[in-house]
């Protein structure tokens, strides 16, 4: 089990075009991978290979986040889905 | 041969394949199988998902080079079919509970759409629509239904529907589509709308034509006298080809108006307007003087979510740029009725043209409304532009709709984002409640547009969707110009601008009589233009008045149309003017 935690920069947030990124990033690794938002008490674990659990997360720009993964490559998984988060997925 | 009757909304001729669509409804029901069976009923299952995805890939790879934007729609839809979560859930309801694999679809697809449906965001909540359009695809699969859908045919056909919905004509495959039959809506349907200005022939309000019409058979659609013709024989046919090239040639030789400056005999100058409903360039641009009706609708329903800010903006900008400097009067969002959106649930209504619809839709939605403000307003700063309220019914919803105005631009201008200060906001008068007090409703707008085919279905109290009613539906009625001569007057003398976006002002006949009530804004679809400028041509000022004055006196809307067409027929002979522009 590997986590990292940051904050979404980007201004749509996990939505659309980015949503879609970051779940088909998340599922090119064989490790089980999880968001969870951190500004809500008690969030759910989605599953990051399941673009409607992510999108029904709501997660928007500025919602602080935990990336979590589980399995073979689960640092590779999180470093790499940590550094897309950052690119704020091309945005601007 | 058999004749089919119908209402002839889209003028043309048409002879294709006939080829019926239907919108596949999902019927399915609690059931189990046997245990034993799971690992057949699985594959089913998963041969769906591959057959799906196949499907959806041939409408991405056929839409991708003409239109991007339609083919993210289907982009979309393929990564929720291939939602991990989604196949996980179906697998363990087939293998755990021994679920029929559509039962089993279908309660997971709906689950995960109304968990979307719940999001605040509602750019989220919309997907929830692309849920349920997936779990149709699967459903229909599993049954063995083949796909349809408008957006790629193979041939040239004339489709044949019970009714197409808006999201049906947006992907509307405009090379292969060369005619409309649908068993119901009226001339001011959203079909009949849409067919008018992509110049499809149609005629709607054919009872029972999906049934009747068989799938590939030869079709001759007669869009001029309102008839189907089915199992034409060669010399029916031979004689619709020849119909049909005369037609063409007519079109062509009216053509010749477009040009003209718009004029009447006596020497009177009006003007001509336009009305657009995408951010296509259309040809009409060139002729006119205006564009007196942007129907906003279309950036709505063409997008898979409900569009931002951002977007409406430069779909908006797009606008301004194809109008090259012509003012464009964009009116607000005007959902609920016969339109909605696919991403954004309406409850059902009882009676939803007297519903919760267009300005008062926006009003109960304000953040949805404020977006297409803003975006309007920062749209205002590139381009002469006004903007315009649908479904007004009284002062009060001047006032809501001036204040949501207000509101966005005082947060512009604390962002310091640039728009018209000076922008001019109007109102549609199409509810005979605002007609009644023009001269309050002018005081308070800076201008006004005439739907007239609203306030024809309100004033005659006619469903205009319901083609029993299509004799009821009397937009030439004595009442009407009545009505009309009115709301002019009181807006003349306010020194108001006031014009007509209504079908009636593309309708050469009545636009004698509005001439004569005092009518000089005229805005319509470019397929008319011609035909107006060339009518109006042909009467002078003092002979519009009188004629407006006669037909108010008139009992019937038939007396009033024989006698205008009688007007026009004494004057044809004579030569014109031939000013060009």
């Amino acid at each position: 089990m590997y986590s990292k935690q940051t904050i979404l920069k980007n201004l749509t947030g996990l939505h659309a075009r980015p949503a879609s990124e970051f779940v088909a990033c998340a599922k090119s690794f064989e490790s089980k991978v999880t968001v969870r938002r951190l500004d809500v008490e008690g969030a759910p674990e989605a599953n990051a290979k399941s673009i409607i659990k992510i999108l029904a997360q709501g997660l928007s720009v500025n919602t602080p986040i935990e990336i979590s993964a589980d399995g073979p490559d689960e640092q590779a998984a999180v470093e790499k889905l940590v550094e897309l988060v950052d690119s704020k997925f091309g945005e601007e | 041969m058999r004749i089919l009757k119908g209402n002839p909304v889209s003028r043309g001729i048409a002879l294709a394949k006939g080829y019926i669509y239907r919108a596949f409804k999902a019927d399915v029901h609690e059931s189990y199988f046997e245990a034993g069976q799971e690992a057949v009923k699985y594959k089913q299952f998963t041969d769906a998902v591959a057959a799906a995805e196949a499907e959806l890939n041939a409408i991405v790879a056929s839409l991708s080079a003409e239109s991007p934007e339609k083919a993210k729609i289907f982009t979309a839809h393929i990564e929720i079919l291939k939602d991990e979560e989604v196949a996980e859930e179906v697998k363990d309801m087939i293998f755990s509970r021994r679920a029929m694999p559509d039962y089993a679809v279908d309660k997971v697809f709906s689950e995960f759409a109304l968990l979307l449906e719940k999001a605040k965001d509602p750019l989220i909540a919309a997907r929830s629509a692309d849920l349920r359009d997936v779990r149709n695809r699967v459903l229909r699969i599993l049954k063995g239904e083949k796909e349809q859908n408008l957006a790629n045919l193979r041939e040239k056909v004339v489709v044949v529907a019970h009714d197409l919905l808006p999201s049906d004509t947006a992907t509307l495959d405009r090379a292969h589509v060369m005619g409309i039959i649908t068993e119901v809506g009226g001339a001011t349907s959203h079909t009949a709308i849409l067919a008018r200005s992509y110049k499809i022939p149609a005629v709607l309000g054919v009872p029972e034509a999906t049934e009747i019409v068989k799938n590939g058979d030869m079709v001759i659609l007669d869009a001029i006298k309102g008839e189907v013709l089915l199992e034409p024989d060669r010399t029916t046919i031979a004689e619709y080809e020849i119909k049909l090239e005369e037609f063409l040639k007519s079109e062509k030789q009216s053509a010749e108006f477009l040009n003209r400056i718009p004029l009447v005999a006596s020497g009177e100058r009006f003007s001509v307007g336009l009305n657009i409903g995408t951010t296509e360039p259309d040809e009409g641009f060139k002729y006119v003087d205006f564009v007196g009706l942007f129907r906003t609708e279309f950036v709505y329903m063409e997008s898979e979510h409900m569009p931002t800010e951002d977007e409406q903006f430069a779909a908006y900008r797009k606008v301004l740029a194809n109008a090259k400097g012509i003012p464009v009067t964009l009116r607000t969002l005007d959902i609920g009725g016969d339109k909605s959106l696919r991403y954004l649930a309406l409850p059902k209504e009882d009676n939803p043209f007297l519903g919760n619809r267009a300005l008062r839709l926006c009003l109960d939605m304000p953040e949805m409304f404020k977006t297409q403000l803003r975006a309007a307003l920062r749209a205002s700063a590139f381009g002469p532009m006004q903007i315009m309220f649908p479904m007004v019914g009284t002062m009060d919803d001047i006032r809501a709709g001036n204040a949501a105005v207000e509101e966005a631009k005082a947060e512009l201008r604390a962002e310091g984002i640039p728009f018209d200060e000076k922008i001019n906001i109007g109102i549609m008068i199409e509810i005979p409640s605002i007609a009644m007090i023009a001269d309050m409703a002018a005081k308070e707008t800076d201008f006004a547009s005439v739907g007239t085919n609203d306030l024809t279905q309100y004033l005659h109290a006619v469903d205009r969707m319901n083609p029993k009613l299509t004799n009821y539906y009397q937009s030439s009625s004595p009442a009407m110009f009545r009505i009309l001569g009115r709301i002019f007057k009181e807006y003349n003398e306010a020194g108001k601008p006031i014009s007509v976006c209504g079908e009636l002002a593309g309708d050469p006949l009545a636009a004698i009589v509005l001439f004569g009530l005092g009518l000089r804004k005229f805005s319509m679809n470019a397929s008319n233009i011609p035909h107006v400028k060339r009518t109006l041509s042909l009467f002078t000022l003092a002979e519009t008045e009188q004629i407006a004055k006669k037909v108010q006196n008139l009992s019937t809307e038939a007396e009033v149309i024989t006698y205008l067409k009688a007007e026009v027929a004494k004057r044809e002979q004579k030569p014109t003017a031939t000013t060009t522009k």
